[in-house]
């Protein structure tokens, strides 16, 4: 599209910020260079918010039939990532979100989000998206975001962390980054053969 | 205290799309032009990348600095407090909003230039909407064709001409207004799923064509061709075959010798001497302010900024902003977005499309639609929308595509299986409608929201329309039946559109005309009041066509920059 909405992500982060519970100073928080590459955690999440996130991420898009799903594809990682640099200003409330997760949970099924069964989470995640959850009021809010960055986590160039061995590529049939495409690149009757082709070099090949 | 520079003939404020056109003319017929630009140079090679997160999730290209704190405030009634926005059309740099834009290169046609009296003209004074302050251009068409001719082969534009001095060729736009000759360059390349549209949309008599882009289709002025690599969305041409003003009329004008360029400028106000004419222009750079004395200056920022500019520079003259002792600036603001935020037909079709690639300027395109290019008796509304289906598409952006209700929730198994299958098989067209000014609708400067330097942001004032959305669903009803046409399995067509909103293509705030109380700048775009100051930019525009202004305000801005060149002892006296 030529014109630009002036609504997006910026004004869904706005409004995460706004529902934060406690207010934050990001200037704890550690920044990196937005565009520089981390395949490895950054510890920035403790143990408990990272299990409870990777389970999120893998009910958003779980491993199936269709093929591996956000856990093998690394999306945690690109979450993380994203949270010590671009998304800093995010950090506390949703790890505050994703503690009020498993809080409802725990009172709910006596159990840490990332223990229960999978008709289990995706009961408590639908009352989350749909802000149905006692004592959890921005849930919705936290769940569009979390949402938002699993999406961008799974389909987003390797580069960031997610997409790891080009899953979320794949899965939607994008081949992969060029810097020039042919009329044959674009031409209909059936799926294009992957090139699992990052934007910044053979470095990124996900594995 | 500002250091003074020593006199120079014209000061252009901006080098986006309008001034790096400007500077043009100016640099060639002799004149010493320094260019003042908020933004630095981009470098394609570290700049620019084939990234969605970089472009379209972090907006990494188009965010400037400048731009970041100066968003304006957006309210809906005149009673209501306006709100600051978070994103933003406008970009700081050499080269400005034409590094990111799309490059649709479009002329206006020659109804958009007449439309109050062609209205009266042919359906009566009833069809002219209620509460606008629509005045026709004190320009034609025919005014125009010389400068849009200018812009096309210095600036680079790729097309086929429907029109040749009378002579229709199907092959272009039919609608289209006559030109001398043809583009310097055949359209962009088309492929398979722009093809089968092409013929879907003559299946239902509608007249198809290749949209016409400022984008290389083969190299041309020494750069190559576009490379269809699908990430010209707000991103910058890592080849240079998008012919942002940086890469074309910039280093052209740079040429010449007779253009300097401040980068990192950031103007703070234009200074006039106790009889209201120009001296020059105030601004910082560094934490220093200068102040650079010039014959003429030429206003060439964003819509939203020269009418901020123009309020701000307050004075014994113009106690009310620059030019503005008849009330006028900020009057007459309108964006295609007041409309078009909702006007969306998305398509889904049972085959795998593979527009992953190409550029969005890679279209086709229907005007059978728009402007007056149909009878409109009975319908009750005039305008009307093009229609304009393209290619490339992100995996993010693909994958968080709409559902068509076809699954209950946007993640799980199910939805998995959705996207998987679809992702790649939806396309969603543009929808321009042609949009005027009213009462209701303006721009002011905010009295509560401050930029860094604590100066006023502007405020934009909305009022509902009525004309537009009826023009923009009677489009989208027959941009639906152009989808099932082609196949399409299901459609969702959201109608009249919501906004309004910020606009990439916002319009007026100091519109043409004839008649200094109803209008800011005369018919070459010089201030009524002040005639050493020349405005470039969407916000001279009168009326928004069905389509980009781009190529519109660049040919105003020559043809601005052409008369001060021609009237240079009058207008300087």
């Amino acid at each position: 599209m030529s014109e630009k909405s002036s609504s997006g992500r910026d004004i869904s982060r706005r409004k995460v910020l706004q529902s934060a519970v406690s207010a934050t100073s990001v200037s704890l928080i550690p920044l990196t260079s937005c565009t520089t590459p981390v395949s490895a955690p950054q510890k920035l999440l403790s143990r408990e918010a990272w299990l409870i996130l990777e389970a999120f991420t893998d009910r958003i898009i779980p491993a199936d039939a269709n093929g591996p799903g956000a856990v093998a594809a690394g999306v945690p990682y690109y979450i993380e990532n994203s949270l010590a640099s671009w998304n800093a200003e995010e950090l506390e409330v949703l790890t505050t979100g994703l503690f009020a997760l498993t809080s409802a949970a725990r009172n709910r099924y006596d159990l840490d989000f990332q223990l229960l069964s999978d008709n289990n989470k995706d009961a408590l995640l639908r009352d989350m998206e749909d802000g149905k959850i006692d004592a959890f009021e921005n849930s919705a809010v936290i769940f569009s975001r979390l949402h938002r960055l699993t999406l961008e986590g799974m389909f987003s160039d390797p580069y960031y962390g997610g997409n790891q061995g080009y899953i979320g590529w794949d899965l939607i049939g994008y081949p992969g980054a060029v810097m020039s495409s042919t009329a044959q690149m674009q031409q209909m009757g059936g799926r294009l053969p992957p090139l699992h082709t990052s934007a910044y070099g053979s470095d990124y090949d996900g594995e | 205290m500002a250091t003074n520079l020593a006199e120079i003939d014209v000061v252009v404020v901006g080098l986006g799309a309008a001034g790096g056109v400007a500077v043009l003319p100016l640099t060639r017929a002799g004149l010493n032009v320094v260019g003042l630009e908020a933004g630095t140079w981009m470098n394609p090679g570290r700049d620019y990348k084939a990234d969605e997160i970089h472009n379209n999730v972090r907006s990494l290209v188009t965010t400037g600095n400048k731009v970041a704190g100066e968003i304006p405030t957006v309210r809906n009634s005149p009673t209501a407090t306006a709100v600051q926005q978070t994103r933003h059309p406008m970009m700081n740099a050499v080269g400005g909003t034409s590094i990111h834009y799309h490059a649709q290169s479009w002329r206006l046609n020659p109804w958009d230039f007449k439309v109050r009296s062609a209205t009266l003209e042919r359906y009566g004074a009833d069809y002219i909407p209620q509460d606008t302050t629509l005045e026709d251009w004190p320009v034609s068409y025919a005014d125009m064709e010389p400068f849009y001719d200018n812009v096309e082969y210095e600036v680079g534009v790729s097309g086929k001409a429907g029109n040749i001095q009378g002579q229709i060729n199907p092959e272009g736009n039919i609608f289209e207004g006559p030109r001398q000759r043809d583009y310097p360059m055949p359209p962009l390349r088309s492929c398979d799923f722009l093809d089968h549209m092409y013929e879907a949309g003559q299946s239902v008599g509608y007249h198809p064509y290749h949209g016409p882009a400022a984008i290389n289709s083969r190299p041309y002025d020494g750069r190559p061709g576009c490379q269809y690599h699908g990430y010209c969305d707000r991103g910058g041409c890592h080849v240079r075959a998008k012919n942002s003003t940086d890469v074309s009329t910039i280093p052209k004008a740079q040429a010449t010798g007779n253009l300097e360029i401040r980068d990192n400028a950031n103007v703070r106000r234009i200074n006039v001497d106790n009889a209201g004419k120009i001296t020059g222009v105030t601004y910082s750079r560094d934490r220093e302010e200068f102040f650079q004395t010039a014959r003429a200056v030429l206003l060439g920022c964003y819509t939203y900024e020269n009418i901020r500019t123009l309020l701000l520079s307050t004075s014994a003259y113009y106690p009310n902003g620059l030019g503005n002792n008849r009330g006028q600036v900020g009057k007459h603001y309108f964006g295609h977005w007041d409309i078009q935020g909702g006007t969306l037909v998305t398509a889904l079709f049972p085959f795998d499309l593979n527009i992953w690639y190409g550029a969005i300027a890679q279209g086709v395109m229907v005007d059978d639609w728009a402007d007056d290019n149909f009878d409109h008796s009975g319908l009750g509304f005039i305008g009307g929308a093009s229609l304009h289906v393209y290619t490339e598409k992100h995996p993010i952006g693909a994958a968080a595509m709409g559902t068509f209700g076809k699954v209950n929730r946007r993640w799980g198994s199910q939805w998995k299986e959705f996207i998987k299958k679809n992702a790649g098989r939806t396309q969603t067209a543009y929808i321009q409608t042609n949009t005027f000014p009213y009462h209701h609708t303006w721009a002011d400067l905010d009295p509560n929201v401050k930029d860094p330097y604590g100066v006023p942001v502007l405020r934009v004032t909305n009022g509902r329309k009525q004309n537009e959305p009826m023009a923009a669903a009677h489009a989208a009803n027959k941009m639906e039946a152009w989808f099932r046409a082609a196949g399409a399995s299901a459609i969702v067509n959201s109608g009249g559109g919501r906004g309004p909103a910020l606009s990439t293509h916002a319009h007026g705030g100091t519109r043409m005309g004839t008649n200094p109380d109803t209008s800011v700048c005369d018919p070459w775009g010089f201030s009524f009041e002040a005639k050493n100051l020349g405005i470039l930019g969407g916000s001279v525009m009168c009326t928004a066509g069905a389509r980009n202004p781009t190529q519109t305000i660049q040919a105003l801005a020559w043809r601005t920059a052409h008369h001060l060149v021609e009237e240079w002892d009058e207008i300087t006296a």
